[in-house]
């Protein structure tokens, strides 16, 4: 049960990411990817209808931690308070300027709600990169099984380590180079024109950078967690999620030489999957990893919920995310295709 | 700075009381949405389509700052009620996660596709659509109703070798009594922010002497939705919450009604100062014995007054309880007589015309606002000094690690943003009603994106 919910906790958090991804990806680009203000509601649109529901996933995986692992959520959440309410602010930041941009044709209106628009993507995109290294070198938790984290400390990623050291760090520069590559391969696919021969430039681009960054992090990550890589050798469920990171990134280089735009978005997805489903694997049963002492740290097992409750919740949680998957084909099927401007920005005076 | 629970209550309160200005006009107006679009289907009378497309504009505003403001809400229950997290969250986090599952991938599948996607969807999915969202949204208001049930009144629970709870009974739980009625009454009120605001642009409109055809429709279908929806907030659901507080929260209605001594045909009291310290009510206007009545269903049965409890279990902040609960419903009472008249006047034909009435209604948008607000303030300040009710208390669940100057920080931070958010709100809103429904009529989406009114690009 406890290794059910899990996976589910890890599956709602990808899904997330995949889907958000592209909206912050596609977002931090967008003073790039986009000049004119006809280019910036392109961009928009092509984020579209659907953003808020990529965003609710988060929400459902707060829900979903909650209800399942109640006692590392406590002690994650508030370990995490300032970063955290970064998160959040950065949320409001990004989704009032999706929405007020587009609300009046103003020249410096949009270029005001534009900029607030790629600057919150950006940061949300750093921020996730830095929750992601904290996850896998560890957070100080202490004998009573909580922590309080300071920004920064002395950077070195030992003992009582701040959320920034140079291995987050170094997660929170990869972080946003990924899921600018993921955002403007999904541009790639949507939009036409101008837009889109930027975004298939810059595509290529961050995934090159990505793609030789890549090691360099995942050495970073054998110095400070050198146990993670002695795990993931001996659990065949991270072995599935290497290869699926494989298989994208030939789907990705296929993409982007034939070109088959659905095809580069689809390995793009792929190799997040992957990424994270193997990082998830290799970290299991260790939700929060002591930089203290080993036998302090948080572990699947200690912090799930007792009880009946989980049992019930695994009868109607596989329900909604059914029912959610059919919302969203039925509404992704009506905005498939290449973004008409015209027709998919709100009309406005 | 020498209680932390303050200041994490403080900032609680400050971002629920501000976030739920939205839901309850979203919550109010989705289901007009979802009736104009329907009367649009099947009459194809084009006046329902200007009505739903024009509103649909102000809900999709409406719900933005609803979504953005209530991200941080469900993030407060790790962030800054660790401790609350820990001991129940295998009980809420059950309704927090169908929250997000079932209501929140609901609705915002649907709310991008009812603001921006007429034209792609067809008149039948976007009225479906629009029946998602209200749906969606509603839902998540009974989820969380569900979740302050527990708290007021917790039943489906049971307790751990850990001291903790567990989730033992999912039917109690999600059938609480307490949820129940609490949602049957909160529901009632959020239609009536939904009526008033829909009321009061159909008075704008008249008064000016603009948009008239649109006007009356909206003078029409606010007043009579309007009349039912106050009615319902007192009678049977207001009623049935002040019995249900009655039986569980004693010390709670009589700190809500100012009752320092218990006793038989309890008073009403209509107005008057609580005064904590001589435990008496000053200048008090009262009606004799419809406590009792209104409480127990008798004028002579007995209603304990604070003294009948221990002081530890009363209420922290008696005053502010009494003030918000009088608020309250002094204005459900007034909203009640406002909406009665204004119906008659539009049964006998005559409210276009009665302009000191539609100025009264044009005015009176703000106060359900404020009346949703003092009903949540009487709700929970009536729940201290418990988090839970009976079962754990407020200053056991707040975030030891979290110090109150950082909560400060975040307080101070949140307040800003929220400023911001709230003159951007108003500027839009304010921007859309005086524009008005007008070319609402012309097209599904409105005027064509006016490429030509900018310069082309922002850089040459």
């Amino acid at each position: 049960m406890v290794e059910i919910w899990f996976a589910l906790l890890c599956f709602t958090i990808i899904v997330f990411v995949v889907l958000d991804g592209w909206d912050i990806g596609a977002g931090a680009l967008h003073l790039i990817v986009a000049k004119s203000q006809t280019e910036r509601r392109e961009v928009i649109a092509a984020i579209g209808p659907l953003w808020s529901w990529h965003e609710v996933w988060l929400v459902a995986a707060g829900g979903t931690f909650l209800l399942a692992f109640p006692a590392i959520m406590a002690a994650a959440f508030s370990g995490f308070y300032l970063a955290l309410w970064m998160v959040l602010w950065s949320f409001v930041l990004r989704g009032i300027s999706i929405e007020v941009s587009g609300h009046f044709p103003d020249r410096m209106w949009q270029t005001f709600w534009d900029f607030v628009f790629a600057m919150s993507n950006l940061l949300l995109a750093v921020l996730f990169g830095a929750a992601l290294g904290n996850v896998i070198r560890g957070v100080p938790v202490n004998e009573t099984g909580t922590f309080s984290m300071a920004l920064f400390t002395d950077f070195t990623a030992r003992g009582q380590a701040g959320i920034l050291d140079w291995y987050t760090l170094s997660v929170a520069v990869f972080a946003p180079l990924l899921l600018a590559a993921h955002g403007a391969t999904y541009l790639r696919l949507k939009t036409t024109g101008p837009v889109h021969d930027r975004s298939d430039r810059l595509a290529r681009a961050f995934w090159v950078i990505t793609l030789v960054l890549f090691p360099v992090v995942s050495i970073a990550t054998w110095l400070v967690r050198p146990d993670l890589y002695q795990s993931m050798a001996v659990r065949p469920v991270a072995w599935v999620f290497v290869v699926v990171m494989a298989a994208g990134t030939w789907a990705l280089w296929d993409g982007f030489r034939r070109p088959a735009e659905m095809r580069a978005f689809i390995g793009s997805c792929a190799v997040i999957v992957g990424l994270l489903g193997a990082a998830a694997a290799s970290v299991f049963p260790e939700f929060l990893h002591s930089t203290l002492s080993p036998e302090y740290s948080l572990t699947a097992y200690d912090g799930a919920a007792s009880g009946r409750g989980l049992a019930i919740a695994l009868v109607w949680w596989p329900v909604a995310a059914g029912l959610a998957v059919c919302y969203f084909v039925v509404i992704a099927r009506k905005f498939a295709g290449k973004v008409r401007v015209s027709q998919d920005t709100q009309g406005s005076y | 700075m020498s209680d932390p629970a303050f200041w994490h209550r403080l900032q609680f309160a400050f971002t629920i009381t501000y976030h739920y200005l939205f839901p309850q006009l979203t919550m109010g107006l989705a289901w007009f949405l979802v009736y104009w679009k329907w009367k649009a289907l099947r009459s194809g009378d084009e006046r329902y389509n200007a009505a739903a497309r024009f509103w649909a504009r102000i809900f999709g505003l409406n719900f933005a700052v609803g979504v953005v403001t209530g991200i941080p809400m469900e993030f407060q229950f790790g962030t800054n009620w660790a401790g609350f997290s820990k001991y129940a969250g295998a009980v809420i986090g059950q309704t927090l996660a169908m929250e997000g599952m079932f209501a929140f991938l609901l609705e915002s599948a649907f709310i991008g596709a009812l603001v921006w996607g007429e034209q792609r969807l067809g008149p039948r999915l976007h009225f479906l659509a629009a029946l998602g969202v209200a749906t969606g949204s509603w839902l998540s208001g009974y989820f969380i109703l569900v979740t302050n049930a527990f708290m007021q009144h917790p039943v489906g629970h049971a307790v751990s070798a850990d001291g903790t709870l567990v989730f033992a009974d999912v039917r109690a739980y999600l059938l609480n009594e307490w949820a129940l009625i609490q949602f049957a009454h909160n529901q009632a009120a959020a239609l009536v922010t939904g009526t008033f605001a829909v009321t009061a642009v159909g008075a704008f409109y008249a008064l000016r002497g603009v948009h008239q055809d649109q006007a009356r429709l909206y003078l029409r279908h606010g007043t009579l939705a309007g009349v039912v929806a106050a009615v319902l907030v007192a009678f049977p659901t207001g009623d049935a919450q002040a019995k249900i507080v009655a039986r569980y929260q004693g010390p709670a209605l009589a700190a809500m009604e100012g009752r320092f001594e218990s006793g038989p045909m309890a008073d009403i009291t209509l107005i008057g100062q609580p005064n904590v310290k001589e435990r008496r009510l000053d200048n008090p206007i009262r009606v004799p014995g419809m406590l009792s009545f209104l409480a127990f269903g008798t004028f002579h049965s007995d209603v304990p007054g604070l003294d009948a409890f221990p002081p530890e279990t009363w209420p922290t902040n008696i005053e502010l309880l009494y003030y918000a609960f009088h608020v309250m419903a002094g204005l459900g009472t007034i909203f009640i007589g406002m909406m009665a008249l204004a119906t008659l006047q539009q049964l006998r034909g005559r409210l276009d015309s009665s302009r000191g009435l539609l100025w009264v209604l044009m005015l009176a948008f703000p106060f359900p606002f404020i009346a949703n607000t003092a009903g949540w303030m009487t709700a929970e300040l009536g729940r201290q000094p418990w988090l839970i009710y009976g079962l754990f208390r407020t200053d056991q669940g707040y975030s030891e690690v979290v110090s109150p100057g950082t909560v400060l920080f975040t307080i101070i931070g949140s307040a800003g943003l929220y400023f911001v958010l709230g003159l951007l709100y108003l500027y839009l809103v304010g921007r859309e009603l005086l524009h008005g429904p007008a070319d609402a009529l012309t097209g599904p989406q409105g005027p064509a994106f006016p490429v030509s009114a900018g310069p082309p690009s922002i850089h040459g």
